[in-house]
């Protein structure tokens, strides 16, 4: 695995800059572990530790096997890094801690085994590449003549919209609102890989780079200058990792699909035909709002449809909870999972919501699961399926 | 520890014990990171972290304690800096963040009960969805919690209207060190464990008392010096405010450095006030400018004052540029410390920053931070440390005293609380914990770890006066 230069913060530095002051305590998984292991004021303490020079060699597996534990504990949701008042980029140096532990032969198995399947196979399930647009028959839409064409705007369907059974209808509704909006669109069928970001989240650099380079050849390839998808991990690998790897060769607009309709919207494009008569709440995806700081257009789009009744979550924006399914928590700790989305489903049934609209495959999954669970009479949805049923289709 | 005695523990505990080398480090400090030198003094690795998760736990742990003479420290979120939730000499650290128990407001009776280790802000989102709010709080809103502040004895924003937190306390539970769980209604036995860092027990409940949420509105104002700031701060009161916070001329600096601000190197202060309708501002207004002429202030640029207030609890934020910094607190009296005020401001060249709160009619705290500008040996550090010590315990002379005693300030309680609280809180720990299990080394001061004719006050006093 290799690195890069500005990929890399320098631990030790920004890890001195720390005031202690204990507020990225917030964290969700640290709140439900308690230690202070796991607070990440006490992960940094560690990082310390175990990359100082000063500490005696025999103690840093000691302090490795504490260290990576919790690294591993982390959702990726960027809570902590939010609130740090000394704005040190945490988030960097989990990734990096990762990375070490990967270094060091560290990763658990079902980790390495993900880590594999993606490398494999492109995808994050390790199925035949040629399954990637099955969506489409399960949708009963044909979607050959889109595949690989010329256009300018792609739609970038991801792995968990592609081949999960659970997601099968957000890419039909994605796709649905596109046609009715007459807008021109591509898609990259088979040569669609996967994002990458389950890799870098493992701390995974040098495959995760082969990953993008080859989607942007394809974009390249098919004349392709906005992209937009209906997953906040693949969204955040746009906006965020594949300008920092890729520099100015990524010169592409990203979009969240809350964002694409709402410009079809007002450029009126779109029009809203249904009324939707359930109360909604929009659960603030960790990758949309905190990574990359979108926070109105999925408010926005909603609060349009013809008789709506929308309330915020007690905790929304840039202060959302994490619904615990990030960071690839799963593979490592699924009971941890459940304890931190317990807190969500909290607010959820405080909203009294009939529908929870979400803009992320990994907390939609997650929130199903939760609500489920609890016995709530709630319907978990993408924002797409949303907008699918307010344009009437 | 025994080896006897860990396996007492252990056996009891299991999973909830840690005692792994990285763990044992990250509970061996607080919010202020001592200089190494200071281990002379303390040893405040833990032999073992314990995180409970109930009343009855604490009770085990207590009575395993007795019988092994085992320190039990206390913590919560580890964010003072006085050293109150690590060891004095060794012992079992107990994390109370385990201690859940569900939220009980009531509206009519305007109280709420809750699990001493819930985060400030955390609880005043809970009350503020209905319709409710805290009296008062902590400026580390975002991290103390609310068993932690009582046994530091905190004062905070909303103390000047509503009183510190004891005075809102209605019930406590407290696991006592014999094992017993006693709930506590009278003031008188209430105030016992405000400010007594955990030498009296641990705290597993609060009733607390609330008020409705009113909006609050700011002003500002600067003063010229400290004479009339301390005018200001007496004048103000008639304005009925719910926080009166200033800043003094160096943290102002350091306010215009961060964010390229043009403020008055002077005192700067921002009131808080309770309001609930746009008449009532505007009659505040008028009434505020003509209390602030009148103490001879300045009224602040309106530009500036919700920035300020919106960067209250993040003042931390503004060391981060430093390799190090010291902190220390201060209780000072607004009668008679002006003189006082200034000399402390002109200290290490100026550099010393301070921002006050008013706490009572007659008192407020002050926080004082040191930014240390490049990385210096441990001697000097230490050397630092005893200086601005010093400085603070000369603030008796003027009525002052520490802001908490913890471990730094052990040996202070009676100048903090006065010697008729004193004795009442000697004779409930000689009952309750004979042996002196609960939190040794922190309120009384204790002997020297390797030469116990002498006490840790005598020794750090001397030391702080010697500069
Ligand atoms: C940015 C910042 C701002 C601050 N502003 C303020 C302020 O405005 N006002 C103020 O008063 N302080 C302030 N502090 C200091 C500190 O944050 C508070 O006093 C806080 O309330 C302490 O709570 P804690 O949970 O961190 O307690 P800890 O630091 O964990 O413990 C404090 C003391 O209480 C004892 N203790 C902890 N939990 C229990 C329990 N359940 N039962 C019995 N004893 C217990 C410990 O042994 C220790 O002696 C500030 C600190 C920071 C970092
Ligand atoms: S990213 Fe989220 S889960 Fe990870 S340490 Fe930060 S707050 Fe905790
Ligand atoms: S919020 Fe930032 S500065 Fe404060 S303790 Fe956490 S990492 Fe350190």
């Amino acid at each position: 695995m290799s690195s890069s230069n500005e990929w890399q913060v320098d631990i030790l530095d920004a890890v001195q800059q720390c005031v202690y002051c204990g507020y990225c305590g917030i964290c969700p998984t640290f709140r439900e572990l308690k230690w202070e292991t796991y607070h990440p004021r006490g992960i940094l303490d560690q990082i310390k530790m175990y990359f100082e020079d000063t500490t005696k060699e025999e103690l840093k597996g000691d302090i490795s096997k504490s260290l990576f534990d919790s690294i591993f504990a982390c959702t990726m949701c960027k809570a902590c890094e939010n609130i740090c008042i000394a704005d040190i980029p945490l988030l960097k140096i989990w990734e990096q801690v990762r990375q070490e532990s990967f270094k060091r032969g560290r990763w658990n198995p079902a980790l390495l085994s993900l880590y594999n399947k993606v490398k494999n196979t492109q995808n994050i399930f390790g199925l035949p590449k040629d399954e990637r647009v099955s969506w489409a028959d399960l949708s009963n839409m044909v979607m050959t003549k889109r595949t690989q064409r010329k256009a300018s705007l792609a739609y970038f369907v991801g792995c968990q919209a592609s081949y999960s059974g659970k997601m099968e209808g957000v890419a039909a509704s994605v796709v649905k609102i596109l046609r009715k909006a007459r807008v021109d669109f591509t898609i990259l069928g088979d040569e669609e890989w996967c994002c990458g970001s389950p890799v870098f989240l493992a701390g995974g650099y040098s495959v995760g780079k082969s990953f993008a380079k080859h989607n942007l050849d394809q974009f390249k390839k098919l004349g392709v200058k906005r992209i937009v998808t209906a997953c906040a991990g693949c969204y955040r690998a746009f906006k965020i990792v594949y300008p920092r790897i890729l520099g100015d060769k990524w010169d592409l607009e990203v979009l969240h699909i809350s964002e694409l309709v709402a410009e079809l919207l007002e450029q009126k494009k779109l029009k809203y035909k249904k009324t939707i008569k359930e109360k909604i709440t929009f659960k603030d995806p960790c990758e949309l709002v905190r990574h990359c700081g979108l926070i109105e257009p999925p408010r926005e789009i909603i609060e349009m449809i013809p008789g709506v009744r929308y309330e915020d979550l007690p905790s929304n924006r840039e202060e959302a909870l994490c619904c615990g399914g990030g960071g690839l928590l799963k593979l490592n700790d699924a009971d941890l999972v459940r304890q931190v989305n317990s807190r969500l489903i909290e607010e959820i049934e405080y909203s009294e919501a009939e529908i929870v609209v979400n803009g992320c495959p990994t907390c939609l999954d997650t929130i199903q699961q939760g609500v489920k669970k609890k016995g709530l009479d709630v319907e978990v949805i993408d924002i797409a399926e949303l907008i699918k049923r307010a344009i009437g289709e | 520890m025994k080896k006897k005695t860990r396996t007492k523990f252990v056996r009891y505990l299991g999973k909830q014990m840690k005692e792994d080398f990285s763990a044992l480090q990250i509970y061996s400090r607080d919010m202020s990171k001592l200089p190494n030198l200071t281990k002379l003094l303390f040893n405040s690795t833990p032999d073992g972290i314990i995180l409970p998760r109930n009343a009855e736990d604490i009770q085990r742990i207590y009575n395993l304690a007795t019988e092994t003479r085992t320190p039990i420290i206390p913590r919560s979120g580890g964010t003072t800096g006085f050293g109150g939730s690590i060891p004095y000499n060794k012992g079992l650290v107990i994390d109370c963040k385990g201690l859940d128990r569900e939220l009980l407001i009531e509206p009519i009776d305007q109280t709420v009960t809750t699990s001493p280790s819930i985060i400030f802000s955390e609880l005043q989102k809970k009350l503020k969805l209905q319709g409710f709010s805290l009296c008062s709080y902590p400026s580390s809103y975002y991290s103390a919690t609310v068993g932690g502040w009582i046994s530091h004895g905190g004062h905070g924003i909303g103390s000047i209207k509503y009183g510190s937190v004891v005075d809102q306390i209605v019930e406590i539970q407290v696991v006592l060190p014999n094992g017993e769980i006693h709930s506590f209604y009278e003031k008188e036995n209430i105030s016992l464990f405000f400010g007594s860092n955990g030498t009296l027990g641990i705290i597993t409940e609060i009733k607390l008392k609330i008020k409705f949420d009113i909006p609050l509105k700011q002003f500002g104002c600067t003063f010229d010096s400290p004479v009339e700031l301390m005018k200001g701060l007496k004048e103000l009161q008639e304005v009925d405010p719910f926080s009166v916070w200033f800043l003094n001329p160096s943290q102002v600096s350091a306010f215009n450095d961060s964010f390229g601000y043009n403020l008055p190197r002077s005192y700067v202060a921002i009131i808080s006030k309770e309001i609930s309708y746009d008449e009532e501002e505007l009659a505040f207004s008028v009434n505020f400018n003509n209390t602030i002429r009148k103490a001879g202030g300045q009224i602040l640029d309106k530009r500036y004052i919700t920035d300020i207030w919106d960067f209250r609890f993040k003042t931390f934020a503004l060391l981060k540029e430093y390799p190090d910094f010291l902190i220390s607190e201060v209780i000072l009296p607004i009668e008679t410390s002006a003189k006082y005020l200034r000399k402390l401001t002109g200290l290490f060249e100026g550099s010393l920053r301070a921002e006050g709160e008013l706490i009572s009619n007659t008192h407020y705290s002050l926080l004082l931070y040191l930014p240390i500008k490049e990385p210096i040996s441990d001697f000097k550090k230490t050397l630092l440390m005893l200086k601005i010590n010093k400085h603070i315990l000369k603030s008796k002379k003027i009525g002052g005293f520490p802001y908490s005693t913890g471990l730094w300030f052990a040996g202070y309680y009676s100048q903090i609380y006065g010697k008729e609280m004193y004795k009442h809180y000697k004779n409930f720990k000689k009952k309750i914990d004979p042996k002196n299990i609960s939190n040794p080394g922190k309120v009384c001061s204790p002997k020297m770890r390797f030469f116990p004719l002498l006490k840790l006050k005598f020794v750090i006093r001397m030391a702080s006066e010697l500069l």
